[in-house]
């Protein structure tokens, strides 16, 4: 029992950095129908620039700090290499965030060095006993940290004005630009919520961990989430977000035992075999939009 | 008619393989051109332009199915592993730390490569059935995830991760053509063999989409419903691209490590996924020749960013300096996706095209 | 449709004219041989212009390839200072009068290998009419690629990896212990310190891990101690596997060969949910900056380092000569170590084949499979460097055995000397362990 309890908590907490992760690509994707693979990129980006924060400022000043700045790179990005591309098919358009991010893990890659980099969080590995069952501090402060801010998000969208207004151009960028939002704000805007959530979820997943060039991979996990939860919902993400990582954990600790072979690494591509399974059933993701078809 | 050499008389003419008169010259003369490289360039350049053909290869098979059928797969890199596994181990040594079976005749493992990867290709295609778009392309993408799993635990077969197996070994009538000859060097036969093989598929290509078939391609790109509206059977053109594309990945892939003799399973990533499909983009959608251009291009790239420190002084050869020629390597590869998309979306063609026009109108152009 | 059908038999017959054809291009790879400086006979990647950065003008040149990892790899951390520390190496040789009348270039021919076996090979080819030798090649399965060119081609190569491979390859000139010796002196020092019941291999697949397992195997069995074999990828991410393997499996000593993230997230998770049993690990698998990460307590409680020769900070000859040349700007690592030990038994064969009067590849060669001794300036025991017998009586079985120190620059002290284990001591070693 302590043991699969052990593991729920595991996958709560990395799930909820695949969550994270997963509503910047959401968000990018309402607004522009466009998936951007840049996100692994601004997630290292973010991380690296906590590692050198830490070394002069307190932890939780570091991290906003490093949101923000990833922020503006992220509408610095929309602005030069998305923005004269408006038009184009989708297509093309997540091929140029690939090559986005190329180059800024270039970039970022070269200020990382040879050493391995330490986000100097304040959990570390230390455990927490609650209920009589130790648990990670690291994992409790993910899923807190993914909770907040899901809920800033949802709030934001609900109540402000620039939040409706994103929703709007999320159902239709011409009426949306008829009734006078401005839709080029509301795209840089999308990125740069993206680039904040990329680079907390970067924070979260080196704690306890350290920061070398192959985080990046991590961020890919997200991919899978936002096709089970269906490209265009944030609710979908959250969920599926968990749901991938709690599979992942699962099949970690369980896997093994029942053949080998789920043993071993298959926990890596748990994700992916779980969003074939759910896909051949519904193609739309478990809460993504039906397309409908016109003749 | 007489006066007027480049006047269609039939619609049959126009859809031919080489339409135009100045088509026929130019490709006559790459041609030629390629035939005569191995003699004129030393066989590093050779073993790299090899590896461009069998890429070429590949390329066009990710054409076929993301260019012309529109269906986006970033899953080619799961195609190349089969053929190229398949080659390896029909081919391989018997006697090896890896499965093999001695078949060491180049036309069986070509063709059994293409059969397997085309068979993989049609258990995938009724995945493209159900879904579009963008969701097509993060599944396929699964598989190349899934196979990559597969292909780092299969140790027998894949000799496992960051341990590789050797390569297919090509005979050709008796003849090894991966070792030097008395006529000809390893990279003179392995180029010449590769720029065959790329000619014959190239053409076959070329054919298949100026068929009927290619056209009903095009027409489910353009608009799948339409498409299904007028007569075109969805499903079975939509397998039929898979099919054809994944047969050509299984070919380039078992060729792809000939010329260098040794592959490891990590090699098909997304990375490679990433590659073809920039090759495309870079060269030209839905295009032979832009298929070509592109995998020459991406293949050659980073040689010449290799050389790029005997001009640009400021960069360093070593890894040490402040800026190196890795990272001019990978942030070139960066800049010239965003760049061609950004201001030449028809690719290296499309600046062909562009070039052609003016000289035709010379010297009215503008 | 004539016109195609017209110009594919042209194009057939053209190829099939070139195919009659012979091949006329003159040798592309191989230079002829000459006569060079003091009448040595040279071919390939000598020279006798001096090199770009020659230190004394009226000498000529030897450029030596480079072929590591030096970007996004795995052993990153370890190759870039492996490359600087032999650019310093040689440099010192220079700058003592150089090699016979000839200066050495390492610096001409380097490469990027990105640890894959396809683009090692690939950067080998380009350079390979280009230099006699290479001074680096790194890692086990990407030389392992080139094996059979090099051989055939008589280069010489300086591995920058311990596979016990190496130890049957007339072209690798290896220095120090095995990682298949190693780990059975990390057993057998482990059995005489800690007693353990139970032993698990937690490695990388390929070469470089196998390797060690097969050791630690050989060496679990010896002492009759349980021997689990548990294989893990390279990447944080990817580590669940085996932690979860050492929680269920409690074992007593765990033998570690990974990359330094890799080991880190293992150490500190497991300890992190309640294991206690020891570590010891291979000498890639340590980077300095593992004791700033969150595993640091961890790690100084349960781990030991083994390695093949002492830790940059030593007292020999060679290791003092090494931090002179160096200089106090870097940051210590002992991939500067091993990058300057490596790079002795070159110097060794490249002195020995101008004494011979031939610097050709295969006089180079030839001057390896002579060589009786190198001096290692005391950083490798006496009897180290002898590539002119059997394997099983050249092959050096001593390794050390280090723990975590704050107050070391590389982050690690000795606290075993050299030394050979039982195990190793019996080993009858006539193929590479883990074939």
């Amino acid at each position: 029992m302590t043991e699969l309890l052990q593991s729920l908590v595991r996958g709560l907490g990395s799930g909820s950095v695949y969550a994270l992760l997963a509503i910047g690509f959401v968000i990018i994707y309402k607004s522009m129908r466009v998936i951007s693979f840049a996100q692994p990129a601004f997630m290292l980006a973010g991380a690296v620039l906590v590692s050198y924060l830490v070394l002069e400022l307190p932890f939780f000043l570091a991290v906003p700090l490093a949101a923000a700045a990833v922020a503006l790179l992220g509408v610095g990005v929309e602005r030069a290499a998305l923005r004269p591309m408006i038009g184009k098919p989708v297509f093309v358009i997540s091929i140029i965030t690939l090559g986005v991010d190329v180059v800024i893990r270039v970039v970022v890659n070269a200020y990382i060095g040879l050493d391995v980099r330490q986000i100097g969080d304040p959990w570390g590995l230390r455990t927490v006993s609650i209920l009589g069952i130790d648990v990670q501090q690291r994992y409790l402060a993910m899923f807190g940290t993914t909770i907040v801010l899901v809920a800033a998000l949802f709030a934001f969208f609900q109540y402000s004005r620039m939040g409706l207004a994103m929703r709007a151009t999320a159902l239709d960028q011409e009426v949306a630009l008829a009734q006078g939002i401005s839709v080029g704000t509301v795209f840089a805007l999308s990125w740069a919520i993206a680039g904040a959530l990329a680079a907390v979820a970067g924070v979260l997943v080196s704690m306890g961990g350290s920061i070398d060039q192959q985080l990046w991979i991590i961020a890919l996990k997200a991919l899978p989430v936002i096709i089970l939860g269906g490209l265009d919902s944030i609710g979908g993400a959250v969920v599926a977000g968990l749901l991938v990582g709690v599979a992942e954990s699962l099949v970690g600790t369980y896997g093994g035992r029942v053949s080998p072979i789920f043993g071993g690494e298959f926990a890596q591509v748990s994700p992916y075999v779980l969003m074939l399974l759910v896909l051949l059933v519904r193609p739309y993701g478990l809460f993504g939009t039906r397309e409908v078809e016109r003749v | 008619m007489n006066g007027r050499p480049e006047l269609y008389t039939s619609y049959r003419q126009e859809m031919s393989l080489l339409n135009t008169r100045p088509k026929r010259v130019w490709v006559g003369a790459i041609v030629v051109l390629a035939v005569l490289m191995p003699f004129a360039l030393t066989d590093d350049i050779l073993q790299l332009l090899a590896t461009g053909c069998c890429a070429a290869i590949g390329a066009i098979g990710l054409n076929i199915v993301t260019g012309y059928a529109g269906q986006v797969s970033l899953g080619h890199a799961f195609f190349l592993a089969i053929g190229a596994y398949t080659a390896a181990a029909l081919s391989g040594d018997p006697e090896g730390r890896t499965i093999g079976y001695g078949i060491t005749s180049l036309p069986v493992w070509l063709l059994a490569a293409g059969a397997a990867a085309a068979l993989a290709g049609v258990i995938v295609a009724p995945l493209a059935v159900r879904l579009r778009g963008l969701y097509l392309a993060i599944v396929t993408l699964g598989l190349v995830f899934i196979g990559e799993h597969l292909f780092r635990g299969w140790t027998e077969l894949t000799g496992g991760p960051g341990v590789g197996r050797p390569a297919a070994v090509p005979t050709l009538f008796g003849q090894r053509l991966d070792l030097d000859g008395e006529f000809f060097t390893k990279a003179q036969k392995l180029y010449l063999l590769m720029l065959v093989l790329l000619v014959i598929f190239a053409v076959l290509a070329r054919n298949l989409v100026r068929s009927r078939t290619g056209r009903a391609l095009a027409a489910v790109r353009d608009r799948d419903i339409a498409a299904a509206v007028i007569g075109i059977n969805l499903t079975k053109y939509k397998l039929i691209a898979f099919a054809v594309s994944s047969f050509y990945a299984g070919v380039a892939g078992a060729l792809l490590y000939v010329t260098i003799g040794y592959f490891e399973p990590g090699s098909f990533n997304l990375l490679m996924s990433v590659q073809y499909i920039a090759m495309i983009l870079i060269g030209g959608v839905a295009t032979i020749s832009g298929s070509i251009m592109g995998a020459m291009f991406i293949t050659l790239l980073p040689r010449i960013t290799r050389e790029l420190p005997a001009v640009l002084p400021f960069i360093s050869e070593g890894a040490t300096g402040r800026v190196t020629v890795f990272q001019v390597e990978a942030i070139l590869y960066g800049l010239l996706i965003i760049g061609f998309l950004i201001f030449e979306s028809r690719g290296l063609f499309g600046i062909w095209i562009r070039i052609r026009n003016y000289w035709k109108s010379w010297p009215f152009s503008y | 449709m004539r016109a195609p059908h017209r110009w594919l038999a042209a194009t057939v017959a053209l190829l099939a004219t070139v195919a009659m054809a012979t091949g006329c291009r003159g040798g592309s790879t191989g230079g002829t041989t000459q006569e060079g400086k003091q009448g040595i006979k040279t071919d390939v990647g000598v020279t006798s212009e001096p090199c770009p950065q020659a230190i004394d003008k009226n000498k000529g040149c030897i450029y030596l390839g480079t072929i590591s990892d030096l970007t996004e790899g795995p052993f990153k951390a370890l190759a870039v200072p492996i490359t600087d520390a032999q650019k310093a190496f040689w440099k010192r040789v220079n700058q003592a009068g150089g090699v016979g009348g000839y200066e050495v270039d390492v610096t001409s021919y380097v490469k990027d290998n990105k640890y894959n076996p396809q683009i090692h090979n690939q950067v080998y080819q380009e350079i390979k009419p280009k230099i006699l030798a290479l001074a680096q090649t790194l890692g086990s399965p990407t030389t392992a690629a080139i094996l059979p060119d090099l051989k055939a081609s008589s280069v010489v190569s300086a591995p920058a990896s311990w596979t016990s491979l190496w130890g049957f390859e007339d072209v690798v000139v290896e220095s120090g212990t095995n990682y298949c010796m190693e780990s059975m002196n990390s057993i057998d020092y482990a059995v005489g310190k800690f007693s353990p019941k139970s032993v698990m291999a937690v490695h990388l697949a390929g070469d470089y891990g196998d390797d060690a397992a097969a050791g630690a195997k050989i060496a679990a069995e010896k002492n009759g101690l349980k021997f689990t074999d548990v294989k893990t990828a390279t990447g944080q991410d990817n580590q669940a596997g085996a932690i979860d393997a050492i929680v269920n499996g409690k074992p007593d000593l765990v033998i570690l060969t990974t990359g330094p993230t890799d080991a880190a997230v293992i150490i500190g998770q497991t300890a992190a949910r309640g294991f206690t049993g020891k570590y010891i690990g291979t000498s890639p698998t340590w980077n300095p900056g593992l004791l700033k990460s969150a595993a640091a307590p961890a790690i100084k409680a349960l781990y030991l380092q083994s390695g093949p020769w002492e830790t940059y900070t030593a007292d020999t000859p060679g290791h003092k000569a090494m931090r002179e040349t160096l200089g106090s700007s870097i940051q210590p690592n002992d991939g500067y170590t091993s990058g300057w030990v490596w790079s002795y038994p070159l110097k060794a064969a490249l002195q020995r084949a101008v004494q011979d009067k031939d610097l050709t590849r295969a006089g180079l060669l030839k001057a390896v499979k002579a060589l009786d001794t190198v001096d290692y300036e005391g950083m490798l025991p006496t009897g180290a460097g002898k590539y002119n017998g059997n394997p099983n009586d050249t092959v050096v079985r001593q390794s050390v055995i280090a723990k975590p120190d704050d107050a070391s620059p590389t982050g690690v002290t000795t606290v075993e000397h050299f030394f050979t284990g039982p195990t190793a001591k019996d080993y009858k070693f006539t193929k590479a362990c883990y074939q």
